[in-house]
């Protein structure tokens, strides 16, 4: 049975592991600054403040609607398929309602915009009913339920896309432009999405911590059955959760359009779910439900969003190829490191036994490989043996504690 | 017990964890240190940078790509003749190469980081969507702050943004695909046909110079022919093969498979073959992979416009050097009709390549195309300028 | 009586077990302190204390379980420190969990060797051998279950057993036992001291966690009583009696309960009438067949019943939260009514403590506040939003009333003992002021001193007008706490008893179908 762990609090405070968070921020910026070899950050702050503010509230919007999911207890996979698609709506609503404007590329008007947004919510809203009725009525896991949305939407979008297009325009089209001023200016002026996304931040931080039904979701989260038992109308708390869910990956679905000014429902936002649930549980969110805070998703997106941008910045060239290795290796990292506490309060082993010997090599070898690739092999050989030598250092000082 | 066992928990705990972060942090700091060395052995980083020797370079010529495709890498070869030739490290100028992953926001997020550092001095780009106003728009950014920003192989839409950037290198897909259609025109006649359908294969419908290309050849060939359809894979390798079973399931009286992409030219060829229809159907493609050269030599495609990507890398670089250094005369040489319509655009040039042995688009008694600046050219003289330059494909 | 002859001075000398200055620390509370114990070998030492007293996390130290912070643990004399179960297996000691740790999708062999698997000579796995060696042990333990039955189909009771065979396939010299016949009807348990008795006579070490003062009176050696983390004593059976044990655990003199004198019956809250909830899956057919009864306002109705009868069905069928398909009527106040939804039940002011409050009852996540607001959540409203302050206010009422022993409202819920996490569900429902109150299994795992207080606690509520419906599946418990009780035999209702003509046998035959 495992030591009982502290509660969860509502006040202003952030929790230890957020804190660490803050630190490991702050660590990556330092590091960036330094090591960047046109120490940008130093030189150029305000351009790279505000590309990684950019990015940290359009992950930042959906992230928030994927803690509240994994708060309920669920998962929502589909994420990135709704922002297609909901980019994909919002962009043929204002096509077909004002089709001359949005070839010629002219101003839509208002009017269009407004529907043109109004719709893709609604779209949400709609999404997000669909997968509570898959969960709750048709009983399929949310997994599976989020799983076949993430590959129907974006299908449905591309469809949608093509035939109206094909219906409104001269040729069939996989894209829909979009220049009406208004998203120009949404994509011009960054604070508009961090504007949004605190506010989003701050209201879904009450309903959270302070309302009724936030209580509710956690109770939800932390034991279905019981929350049932203890009368609440759990169908109707997991609606709230999914369609909130959905509706903030609308939301995001505007800003990406503002921001490419086009609608692509092929590519737009693909694989982005995954950047949100990693934010979420980087933050603190335990996917088993019912542990989650507003603060630490938000930490967690600004955390993502530095390391990626610190990649870019000190592997100029090629940084793309290492991204997804390097944020990979610090989610875990990060995550492990929010459970020092555990480990050592608990006398856990990190490198126990057999296992632990194995994964010496291996851990040495992946941090050996990664930097052999960025700085030549000496550089990677002297890395893996480091690493071999401190592990093994982590390794004795376990045995002999446990001893 | 030991007597060290009764030190409390707390501080034996207290220690471990200073280990962990210790080694962890260190662990991430030899990861991440490594990249800020600027001394780059000559095998460089795997994006195929082209790495110029090792003194550390103050600044960066970046030719921002779309995506993997031998095409680039022989891009890549002219970027390294081009600053050979040109000496741009001694001017203290790195050129290397990005590669995007095929969507808009790449490229906007690539032009947006390359705002926010400063050690960029030019960039030249092949824009994804000719249209889109977010790229633009970072473009003109880029210029705000200095960087010289020029377009290659795939331009913006000249109507729309013509001031998005002052110049242009490329092929002119237009008349690329002109001279695509002409030779799918002479082919066919010559096969006794006047009249049928076809279908055009790209990596996206709406990409400009898949557009000009397709148009062109759709202009060339003639009314006598029709376009059944344009299918895209969005640069999906097996979604192009499906395209081709695809096409030729639904309209089994096809006369002509045209390959606009570079990789569609092995994806025809092979599902053609595949389905036993090579007989049935003419099969004419752009650009010349490697495998596509062995496809031509065994006789699976009939013409190949090849367009000069080597050419295209060297001039990149010999015009950004000349902005950079505020080279005047360079720029005109290149550009001799600046300020007059088409006045920012130098064609790199297009060939026509066939196979080898009797054809009515070569040999001495081939009738002229019609297009200026061709050069037809059997398939063995390709090659061999291909091996002269240390090139595989094109 | 249990030991071989002669062998009571030989052992004096190396006691079976030796745990000296045993300490052991959970973030917020101190579960041992300074807890010393010797069991000699060959005996039944029986350890006794209310919940968070300390028993079961003294016995999961000496099983591997938790390693403790302070002390020294000794094995037949020579010292041992464990760092897993696994040392503790190699040294002979195995422990039968009060929560089965049976994996029950395997069959029961394989349960019996899991993690000491039989090989057969090429490497692999030796189903046959250990089917055949499982058989033999669960022959011993009489239990006649063929060894590749799957584990989760099987009574609670022989689960046990498979425990128990598990523990003798390790060939424990040390066998501990938490509360083992918790969850075992009366002919189970009975068997379960033969085997006890039988393992004794082969010179086993039997620990013996209980707090049945009539089992360990009956089985027990020596007896070691602890309390709130601490070693009251350790005295010879034959020196004490249930009460002066009782005292110890407690701290104070326990009088026996008074049954109910004095309680008025008041107007009838709730009435049952042909209640049939069908259960197409299984060859009865049904889970409830025709059951009718009355509740009154002041009075408690006990359901008695074994495992598998029906009252937790019937309990959760009242409530709404059984599937909607049962057939009959229900009426509140003498309307009708059909709940569909536990939030209907509430509203019409109906309350259920659910059994298992670990996986129907608690949030793990919340605090204890957290637990107790639940269902009341709206009065904890500032201004539209949640305020923590009224938050405590609000529970502050509920914690003192039932009890609670807590580190303060914020504390983490599961650091909290099984009787203190008992009295917060039942505060959390008190403060929905229901009328009609069902308990299902309220005191199960729960300690004698607790016990005493959540009887009076139900006994003061009923005086304030409320009616209960209480199932239990001790039938002391029963017979002192209720005004009447209903027996369910398979989904049948079979009897139904006044206080003073109930009896425990009749309550048995009644509860067998007889």
């Amino acid at each position: 049975m495992p030591a009982p762990h502290a509660s969860p609090r509502g006040s202003f405070l952030l929790r230890p592991g957020e804190w660490a968070l803050v630190a490991a921020i702050l660590l990556a910026i330092a590091l960036t600054t330094i090591v960047d070899a046109n120490h940008s950050y130093w030189f150029r702050p305000l351009e790279s403040l505000r590309d990684i503010a950019r990015n940290t509230a359009l992950l930042g919007i959906f992230a928030l609607g994927a803690t509240v999911v994994i708060i309920a207890g669920g998962i929502d996979l589909s994420a990135g398929s709704m922002i297609a698609l909901s980019g994909t709506i919002c962009a043929t609503t204002m096509l077909a309602l004002k089709p001359a404007e949005m070839i010629g590329f002219k101003p839509v008007g208002p009017a269009a915009v407004a529907a043109g947004c109004a719709a893709s919510l609604l779209a949400g809203f709609l999404v997000g009913t669909l997968h509570t009725w898959l969960i709750t009525a048709v009983r399929l896991p949310p997994f599976i339920a989020t799983l076949a949305t993430l590959v129907g939407l974006r299908s449905l979008a591309r469809a949608l896309c093509e035939s109206t297009t094909a219906a409104l325009t001269p040729t069939k089209n996989a894209l829909v432009n979009v220049s009406d001023p208004f998203f120009k200016a949404v994509r011009d002026n960054v604070w508009i999405p961090v504007a949004v996304f605190a506010v989003l931040a701050v209201a879904t931080w009450l309903v959270l911590t302070r309302t009724v039904l936030g209580r509710h979701l956690q109770a939800l989260g932390g034991n279905e059955q019981a929350a049932r038992l203890a009368g609440i109308r759990t169908d109707n708390v997991k609606w709230f959760a999914y369609c909130f869910g959905a509706m903030t990956a609308s939301l995001a679905g505007l800003f990406y359009v503002a921001n490419e000014s086009v609608a692509q429902p092929a590519l737009q936002g693909r694989g982005h779910e995954l950047n949100a649930i990693a934010a979420a549980v980087v933050g603190g969110c335990s996917l088993a439900g019912g542990v989650g805070t507003v603060p630490g998703t938000v930490l967690g997106a600004i955390f993502l969003r530095v390391v990626i941008d610190a990649v870019s910045k000190i592997i100029k060239t090629g940084a793309d190829v290492y991204e997804g290795l390097i944020v990979g290796v610090v989610v875990v990292i990060a995550v492990t490191f929010a459970q020092v506490g555990q480990i050592a309060r608990g006398g856990r082993r990190l490198l126990p036994g057999a296992l632990g010997l194995c994964a010496i090599p291996t851990l040495a070898l992946l941090a050996g490989a990664i930097v052999a690739m960025t700085a030549g092999p000496r550089a990677g050989l002297a890395a893996g043996l480091a690493a071999v030598v401190l592990l093994g250092m982590l390794r004795l000082w376990e045995s002999r504690t446990a001893a | 017990m030991r007597r060290d066992a009764l030190i409390p928990q707390r501080t034996a705990a207290a220690t471990r964890r200073a280990v962990l972060f210790g080694g962890i942090a260190a662990i991430a700091a030899a990861t991440l240190l490594p990249g800020c060395s600027t001394q780059k052995p000559a095998a460089g980083p795997a994006a195929g940078g082209a790495a110029t020797p090792a003194t550390p370079a103050a600044k960066r010529f970046i030719f921002l790509t779309n995506g993997d495709d031998p095409f680039w890498d022989a891009c890549n070869a002219g970027l390294v003749e081009g600053a050979k030739r040109f000496d741009t490290a001694s001017r203290g100028i790195r050129v290397v190469m990005e590669k995007n992953n095929g969507t808009a926001q790449g490229q906007i997020e690539k032009l947006r980081q390359f705002g926010s550092q400063s050690d960029v001095a030019g960039v030249a780009i092949s824009v994804i969507q000719a249209e889109n106003a977010a790229i633009v728009e970072e473009m003109k950014n880029l210029a705000a702050k200095g960087v010289k920003v020029i377009t290659v192989d795939g331009d913006v839409n000249r109507d729309k943004f013509r001031d998005a950037r002052p110049f242009y290198i490329g092929t002119d897909n237009i008349v690329g695909g002109r001279l695509l259609g002409l030779a799918a025109r002479r082919l066919l006649e010559s096969r006794g046909k006047s009249s049928g359908g076809y279908v055009q294969f790209a990596g996206f419908t709406d990409n400009d110079n898949a557009r000009a290309r397709m148009n062109g050849f759709k202009e060339a060939v003639g009314d006598g022919f029709k376009e059944v359809d344009r299918m895209a894979d969005e640069m999906d390798l097996s979604k192009a093969r499906d395209n081709v079973r695809t096409a030729l399931v639904n309209h089994p009286d096809l006369t002509a498979l045209v390959g606009i992409w570079a990789y569609n030219a092995p994806a025809i060829a092979e599902v053609t073959q595949e389905r036993g229809v090579r007989d049935r159907v003419t099969i004419v493609t752009f650009d010349a992979q490697a495998s596509a050269l062995n496809h031509m030599a065994d006789g699976r495609i009939d013409a190949m416009v090849v367009q000069n990507p080597f050419e295209m890398g060297i001039q990149a670089v010999r015009l950004l050097q000349a902005l950079h250094a505020g080279d005047a005369a360079t720029v005109t040489e290149m550009f001799p009709n600046q300020g007059k319509a088409d006045g920012d655009i130098f064609t790199t040039g297009l060939r026509l390549i066939h196979p080898d042995g009797k054809t009515p688009l070569g040999g001495p008694d081939a009738r002229p195309l019609g297009i200026e600046n061709v050069e037809v050219m059997p398939l063995p003289a390709f090659r061999e300028w291909l091996t002269k330059y240390g090139l595989t494909s094109s | 009586m249990h030991r071989p002859e002669g062998s009571t001075t030989a052992d004096a000398a190396a006691p079976a077990v030796s745990m000296r200055g045993i300490t052991k620390r959970f973030p917020g509370v101190v579960a041992l302190e300074d807890v010393t114990i010797e069991v000699r070998a060959g005996e039944l030492h029986a350890i006794c204390g209310e919940n968070g007293a300390g028993k079961s996390t003294l016995m999961k130290i000496l099983s591997g379980v938790y390693q403790p912070d302070d002390g020294e643990l000794a094995i037949g004399g020579r010292p041992v420190r464990f760092a897993g179960t696994r040392d503790a297996e190699r040294a002979g000691v195995a422990i039968i969990h009060q929560e089965l740790a049976l994996v029950e999708d395997l069959s029961v062999a394989a349960n019996v060797f899991l993690g000491r698997e039989k090989r057969g000579p090429l490497g692999l796995l030796d189903d046959r051998g250990m089917q055949v060696e499982c058989g033999r042990l669960l022959e011993s333990l009489e239990c006649h279950v063929p060894p590749g039955t799957r584990t989760g189909s099987l009574r609670v009771g022989d689960q046990q057993l498979v425990e128990i065979a598990k523990a003798l396939s390790l060939d424990a010299s040390i066998v501990v036992m938490d509360e083992p016949t918790s969850a075992l009807t009366e002919a189970e348990s009975a068997r379960l001291e033969r085997t006890i008795h039988r393992l004794l006579a082969r010179g086993t070490t039997i620990l013996y966690i209980s707090h049945k003062m009539d089992e360990v009176f009956r089985l027990a050696d020596r007896i070691t009583v602890l309390r709130d983390g601490r070693h009251v004593c350790t005295v010879d059976r034959a020196a004490t009696s249930p009460r002066q044990v009782t005292g110890w655990m407690v701290g104070r003199d326990v009088a026996d309960h008074d049954g109910g004198r004095g309680r008025t019956r008041g107007d009838r809250l709730l009435e049952v009438r042909d209640l049939t909830l069908p259960w197409p899956e299984h060859p009865r057919g049904y889970r409830l067949a025709d059951v009718s009864l009355d509740l009154h306002a002041g009075e408690i109705l006990g359901v008695a019943g074994l495992m598998g009868a029906g009252r937790t069905e019937l309990l959760e069928t009242i409530f709404g939260a059984a599937e909607p398909t049962w057939t009959g009527v229900i009426r509140l106040d003498g309307r009708p009514v059909r709940f569909h939804h536990p939030r209907e039940a509430c509203a019409a002011r109906i309350a259920m403590v659910t059994e298992d409050r670990k996986r129907l009852g608690l949030f793990p996540d919340l605090d204890v506040a957290g637990n107790v607001s639940l269902c009341s959540l709206r009065d904890a409203l500032e201004g539209g939003l949640l305020s923590r302050r009224r938050e405590e206010e609000l529970v502050a009422a509920p914690i003192r009333d039932t009890g609670v022993k807590t580190p303060g409202p914020h504390a983490a819920i599961t650091g909290l003992s099984g009787g203190n996490q008992q009295k917060c569900i039942i505060g959390r429902w008190l403060l929905t002021r229901p009328r009609v109150l069902l308990l299902d299994d309220p005191t199960r795992g729960i300690d004698v001193g607790a016990k005493a207080e959540l009887y009076a606690l139900i006994d003061r509520l009923c005086r304030d007008g409320l009616g209960v419906i209480l199932t239990s599946s001790e039938l002391p418990e029963l017979l002192a706490l209720a005004d009447r009780i209903v027996v369910l035999a398979e989904g049948r209702l079979t009897a139904e008893f006044a206080r003073a003509e109930a009896t425990e046998e009749r309550i048995m035959q009644a509860a067998t179908g007889g």
